[in-house]
């Protein structure tokens, strides 16, 4: 007998963070750091002799041998079969499934600390790795991956279709870790959040994200609140960093440093992407039109598009010069993520919960009871991978080769996992309220129509005069 | 037509007929507009220069952005106050 969404919202599904064990964001701090070291640790050991510290023979870092042990769907265009075949056009599941068996392993291990039972957590948890697996190969159709409709809007159809249309069996429920796959997603994400990034393009680039891009972010969260009156101060952050900063990975990381609603991050994501097909179409041609230089045209394209891979595109189809600035523009304001999601719950612990009626203790230490703990781990990590990485070539090198050929494939699948359980728990009827207002469409337009003409002004000024080299006559 | 209420009422049979659909859409529908000319432009441009659009974040691109060495002939990074 399936259960109801609405028995499902009523008694909750998590196994993790139960009073026998451990709590949740403490056991996705343990095995984000986990799987961080084990990547460190295996991609130094089986590192390349002689010309380590050359790009020109690494240029994603050195290769580790746990990239055979995660792999994602290839492209298809009209048999999904396609997407299971190697290079050579043989038939290749090991790899995928192995990516699988990484939500499997992870969820089980979480059951376990959070005092859950790894019975209860398999067969479900196994439907769940499959589940994940069909919203990954929806995405890696050929159109939907070339316009940039990223897995976690597949994730989140797949599992409010199956919930709603079909129903979640009750062996089902134990496995629906949502919130605990995002947090442990997280902290894997840190290793790839790497501070040293803020400076790959100096002073212009430093104020193009340093003073935009959070001017963009508070004024966009408060006309939310104050002009537009969202009930939900949760969703005008998570929109307003989900524009500002870099879409769906700035929205997971805020959303979940001010506990906003699967719902509510729901939406955020769709208008992300909805929208950044439409900019990712569109800015190329006014950019054209404008007769704008490589610079500040890549440099405007980097600051507002909200997707890297968009990003890359739109920069592309005008020129590789373009594309270049945009990508690292783009990845100045990636490296900002960290830093973001750990003032929002800041914010968030020591002012937005703050309970009048509770018990009255120091602003510092009722901050730190509610602060959520996996933000620490999750800046914790950044701050370590971003130290090793800023070493010397080599160790770049060796944090670039784990973190692209392993973690960050891992926290791709925890994260689709996580999105594919929150579709699983969202009731249809519980969007209509959000989407029917039309206000976070509103918002979200208003901010990034700010976003635009901010960028555009800073990076007229920065990177197309103030910091201009003379041309000699 | 009152033959098909029970089937209607069935949850497996709504999600059967969900997947159907799903697959229609992407195994038929979707392989005809990568066809159409701006599509397949854009997809060729893009395969021509490596560049995949769905990377959520910089690590997943097919190469790691790096500063442009062109870039140093045109722009001062770190002006000195003096």
């Amino acid at each position: 007998m399936p259960a109801s969404v609405e028995d499902r919202a009523k008694t909750g599904s998590s196994d993790v963070g139960r009073a026998r064990g451990l709590h949740e964001d403490l056991a996705a701090v343990l095995i984000g750091a986990g799987l961080v070291i084990l990547a460190l640790a295996v991609t130094w050991a089986g590192r390349p002799d002689g010309d380590r510290a050359s790009r020109e023979s690494h240029p994603k870092g050195w290769p580790t041998p746990l990239a055979a042990t995660v792999g994602l769907p290839g492209t298809w265009v009209d048999s999904p079969l396609a997407a299971f075949r190697d290079g050579s056009g043989r038939l290749a599941v090991a790899p995928v499934a192995l990516g699988m068996g990484w939500v499997v392993a992870v969820g089980t291990l979480g059951a376990v600390l959070g005092g859950g039972g790894v019975r209860r957590f398999l067969p479900g948890g196994a439907l769940l790795a499959a589940l994940t697996c069909l919203a990954y190969l929806l995405a890696a159709q050929k159109v939907v991956k070339f316009y940039n409709l990223e897995y976690p809007l597949w994730a989140l159809a797949v599992g409010l279709l199956v919930g709603n249309v079909g129903g979640v069996p009750r062996w089902l429920t134990p496995a629906l870790l949502g919130e605990f796959f995002i947090k442990t997603g997280l902290v894997v994400f840190g290793a790839e959040v790497l501070v040293s990034r803020l400076l790959a393009l100096g002073l212009p680039g430093l104020m193009t994200s340093w003073i935009v891009t959070p001017v963009v972010l508070v004024s966009t969260y408060l006309f939310g609140v104050h002009a537009l009156r969202i009930p939900s101060r949760p969703l005008c952050m998570t929109l307003a960093a989900d524009m500002s900063v870099c879409g769906v990975s700035a929205a997971i990381a805020t959303g979940a440093a001010c506990r906003a609603k699967k719902e509510e991050l729901s939406l955020a994501i769709g208008l992300s992407l909805f929208f950044t097909v439409i900019m990712m179409v569109a800015m190329p041609p006014a950019i054209r039109a404008l007769g704008l230089d490589p610079l500040v045209g890549g440099a405007w394209i980097g600051g507002t598009i909200d997707a890297t891979g968009a990003v890359v595109a739109a920069g592309e189809s005008l020129g590789r010069d373009v594309g270049e600035v945009a990508a690292t523009v783009k990845m100045i304001q990636n490296s900002m993520i960290g830093l973001i999601a750990f003032a929002v719950a800041a914010y968030w612990a020591g002012w937005i919960d703050r309970d009048a009626s509770g018990p009255r203790g120091t602003l510092l230490g009722e901050a730190w009871r509610r602060f959520p703990r996996f933000i620490l781990g999750f800046l914790g990590v950044s701050l370590v991978c971003s130290a090793l990485h800023g070493l010397g070539p080599a160790e770049a090198l060796w944090v670039e080769g784990a973190t692209t050929g392993f973690t960050a494939r891992v926290r791709g699948w925890l994260f689709c996992a996580g999105f594919v359980c929150m579709g699983l728990q969202t009731n249809f009827r519980e969007l209509a309220p959000l989407l029917a207002s039309g206000r976070p469409v509103v918002l979200y337009l208003l901010g990034q129509a700010l976003n635009l003409v901010l960028t555009l002004g800073m990076a007229s000024l920065t990177f197309g005069w103030l910091f201009r080299k003379a041309v000699a006559p | 037509m009152t033959g098909l209420a029970p089937l209607r009422r069935s949850p497996a049979a709504r999600l059967a007929a969900a997947a159907a659909l799903t697959a229609l859409v992407w195994c038929g529908l979707l392989p005809w507009v990568l066809e159409l000319g701006p599509v397949a432009r854009h997809v060729a441009l893009m395969e021509a220069r490596r560049v995949d659009p769905s990377a959520m974040y910089y690590t997943e691109l097919e190469r790691l952005p790096l500063r442009p060495a062109w870039v140093d002939d045109v722009l001062v990074l770190w002006p000195s106050p003096w």
